[in-house]
């Protein structure tokens, strides 16, 4: 009888172990498709990446230009060339924020570009004391073009007046060249490094391994597009991860009236990456387009959808006012909007593109902590 | 075979009807419970949880003012503690509530009834190391402010676009502290103090809650509070004290990372098990069925026990995932985490037994290996593998499944 008993709970023990699950998980197995990897890395390199830092370094050479006139003699009309120059440079940096890979990874050029808001109390501390690092982490949001804008645009009501605050300050003029001729070395740093090396390190590396160069330029053009482009340009202002709007932390705070253009840069960018055109050749090659459009076998044309929803977003954000703090404070639902448009790309973009490409995620949400 | 199958049948049977009774006994009352956590005497509440609510807030603000860097080593163990260096009374919170009470932080840390009540010694240890990475806090990484953390230096360092704060040895204090207090103040309290039979049917306690004998001046009875108190460690700052599944994430420790655990598709369903657990356990203290009040508490110690668990693996496996891509700052934010959750460990309870999973010799060989040498910027991949699977040993969960 005993023995009956324990051969019974052996089974029943048995059955609940089994029922516990399977516990082993399946790691996805990498792509076996033979798509011309290599080629899609080669035209992006060549075609968009490539041209879009030396745009963009050409840019940062005159704002750099503009910006030493104006702080070593202050008037009003260098001032608007300055300004002229800025919004040109900051449009370019658009185009090219989403390659975050090899040196600008290695520099965290975005980081030291584009953290916005400024901390501009901790600015008016460096120009006052002359003494700070700006390599050190902490100091992300006193640099780049929002520390700038600020110098530029928010140090005076008008344009006398901020002429004015640098006529008085010489502090604040080294500060601004500073700045600029820091953006201007990052930029060549990060561009001549693709010339010289890595572009040859990047097409080569074409395998499908979480380390493959598109496994990573897909994952940091995702990174981008939901960090950067939907959350740093509308989400956060819009009040999404907040409970309520915060207007004052949109990008093109200062020069007032930017923030959309500079949205609709980076929106045009994005659209840009996944057809693998830029404003700066005519070619088109391989791309995240065509290599979905490849491996679509039974006609779902995610590429097509994807495409159509990126149109969406720009009809969505085009009504927008000019200056989102305008938009947040008169009309925020519009701002909703177009973030309920972006993040629907996302889904299209980070599920259904991702499992296409058979690319794993490398990035978590932050914990928020 | 016709003998033998009745046997087995009878054998069955008697298992299946030991099972079903066994886990009730033969006369529990029946116990009727309430959709949400509200339970009333004379048509008032008899829900208090007051002194919890107040330990959250104060650890919320403690926890922040540890990166505050204009605070002084005396102002943050002045939060911790509420009182000076000589037990004198201080004011050390923005909030005047706050610095109104008595009540403090560091005299619940590691004192629960289980596990301390005669094991001063180790929870005197655990108090002094808590002071310790708050004073190291102060004194190694506040200086180096404006410094960049290297092997062996304290200072920042970047993790995306956050600036982390690190020791020597790649450690944020402020999150071994935050994530440790999670076990030492607040599952250590509810698991192993006001869920324990010690503490709930201590003195006259059943005898006064047969013949709802309340505690003087208040609506509840002795029992029915202590019950209450392990529910305000977890629900303390909700919203709705009754209905607190709807906005998890309430405070910054147990019940946060209850909803991290509970967004793990892994374990979706772990919140609503532990609330109907404190739920029915409550019931049951109002209808004398102490059996299965009981058993609810073996529920809610099994399952707070495996968010501690599901936490550290997590961090583990986050900051491995990130050192190997060498993104150091996210490592060292994850790891130190981890780290926390780690010295948690030891809070935890094994249902059904007297002990936590995990002995403080466990933990503390856990804690050694990644501070060897240079710490985080040491420790390798496979050390941290080793200690995912140790933990992972102890419960019923994979390394795999706590790891996303």
């Amino acid at each position: 009888m005993k023995g009956i008993i324990t051969s019974f709970l052996v089974i029943v023990l048995m059955f609940s172990t089994q029922s516990c699950g399977d516990k082993t998980t399946t790691e996805p197995e990498t792509s076996t498709d033979n798509f011309d990897r290599g080629a899609l890395l080669t035209d992006m390199a060549d075609n968009v990446i490539i041209p879009g830092y030396t745009a963009y370094a050409t840019e940062l050479g005159d704002l750099n230009e503009s910006a030493q006139n104006f702080a070593d003699s202050p008037t009003t009309d260098a001032l608007n060339q300055l300004r002229e120059d800025f919004l040109d440079a900051y449009i370019v940096w658009q185009r090219v924020s989403m390659f975050e890979i090899g040196k600008a990874e290695e520099v965290s050029l975005r980081n030291k570009t584009n953290i916005f808001p400024a901390d501009v109390s901790q600015i008016m501390d460096n120009i006052e004391t002359a003494g700070y690092n700006l390599d050190l982490p902490s100091t992300i949001d006193e640099q780049g073009f929002p520390a700038i804008e600020y110098l530029i645009y928010g140090t005076g009501q008008s344009e006398i007046d901020v002429t004015l605050y640098f006529l008085n300050n010489p502090n604040a003029s080294d500060y601004l060249k500073v700045l600029t001729a820091r953006l201007h070395d990052l930029a060549l740093e990060v561009l001549n490094d693709w010339q010289l090396s890595y572009r040859e390190t990047f097409i080569s590396n074409d395998g499908s391994s979480a380390t493959s160069s598109l496994n990573k330029l897909v994952n940091d053009y995702l990174f981008y597009y939901e960090k950067f482009l939907r959350a740093g340009k509308i989400g956060i202002p819009a009040g999404i991860f907040s409970g309520s709007p915060l207007p004052n932390t949109v990008e093109g705070f200062y020069s007032e009236g930017n923030s959309k253009l500079l949205f609709l840069e980076g929106l045009k960018a994005s659209k840009g990456f996944f057809l693998g055109t830029s404003n700066y050749t005519d070619e088109v090659g391989e791309s995240i387009q065509s290599y979905l459009d490849y491996l679509d076998q039974e006609g779902n044309d995610l590429s097509g959808k994807i495409l159509a929803q990126f149109d969406v977003i720009e009809s969505s954000a085009v009504g927008l006012e000019n200056n989102f703090a305008g938009q947040i404070e008169s009309d925020n639902i519009k701002m909703l909007e177009t973030y309920d448009e972006l993040q629907k790309n996302v889904i299209l973009l980070k599920v259904d593109m991702l499992q296409a490409l058979n690319i794993k995620v490398d990035f978590v949400d932050a914990d928020g902590d | 075979m016709i003998k033998y199958t009745n046997i087995k049948s009878i054998a069955l049977l008697t298992v299946a009807t030991a099972l079903t009774l066994g886990s009730c006994g033969d006369d529990e009352p029946d116990v009727n419970v309430p959709v949400t956590y509200e339970f009333l005497r004379n048509g008032e509440s008899t829900v208090s949880f007051s002194g919890q609510t107040t330990r959250i807030l104060m650890a919320e603000e403690f926890a922040a003012a540890m990166t505050d860097f204009d605070k002084s080593a005396t102002d943050l163990q002045e939060m911790f503690a509420n009182e000076d260096a000589t037990g004198g009374d201080v004011n050390p919170f923005s909030n005047e509530e706050l610095n109104a009470e008595t009540k403090s932080i560091r005299s619940k840390v590691a004192a629960s009834t289980d596990l301390f009540n005669t094991n001063t010694v180790e929870a005197s240890t655990i108090k002094t190391q808590m002071d310790q990475w708050i004073a190291a806090q102060v004194s190694e990484v506040f200086p180096n402010e404006n410094e960049l953390a290297e092997a062996g230096k304290a200072g920042q360092i970047a993790d995306g676009t956050s600036t982390r704060y690190v020791s020597a040895k790649g450690l944020e204090y402020n999150q071994a502290v935050a994530k440790s207090l999670i076990g030492a103040l607040m599952t250590d309290q509810i698991l192993n103090n006001y869920l324990s039979t010690a503490v709930l049917d201590e003195a006259t306690n059943i005898e006064d809650n047969n013949v709802s004998t309340v505690v003087e001046d208040k609506t509840y009875t002795n029992m029915e509070h202590k019950w209450d108190e392990a529910y305000g460690y977890l629900f303390g700052n909700s919203t709705s004290a009754a209905s607190p599944l709807t906005d998890l994430g309430a405070d910054n420790f147990l019940n946060k990372y209850l909803s991290r655990v509970e967004d793990d598709a892994d374990f979706a369903g772990i919140a609503q098990d532990i609330y109907d657990a404190f739920k029915e356990g409550r019931a049951a203290i109002v209808s004398e069925a102490y059996d299965t009040r009981d058993k609810q508490a073996d529920i809610i110690k099994e399952k707070i026990s495996d968010v501690i668990g599901i936490r550290a693996v997590y961090y583990l496996q986050q900051g491995k995932i990130a050192l190997e891509a060498e993104d150091f700052g996210g490592a060292f934010h994850d790891l130190s985490e981890g780290f926390g959750f780690i010295y948690s460990l030891r809070f935890t309870r094994d249902a059904g037994s007297s002990n936590s999973k995990f002995s403080g010799e466990e933990v503390a060989s856990f804690i050694s290996q990644l501070e060897e040498g240079n710490g985080f910027w040491d420790v390798t991949p496979a050390t941290l593998d080793a200690i995912s699977e140790s933990i992972a040993a102890k419960f019923d969960f994979t390394v795999a499944q706590a790891a996303e």
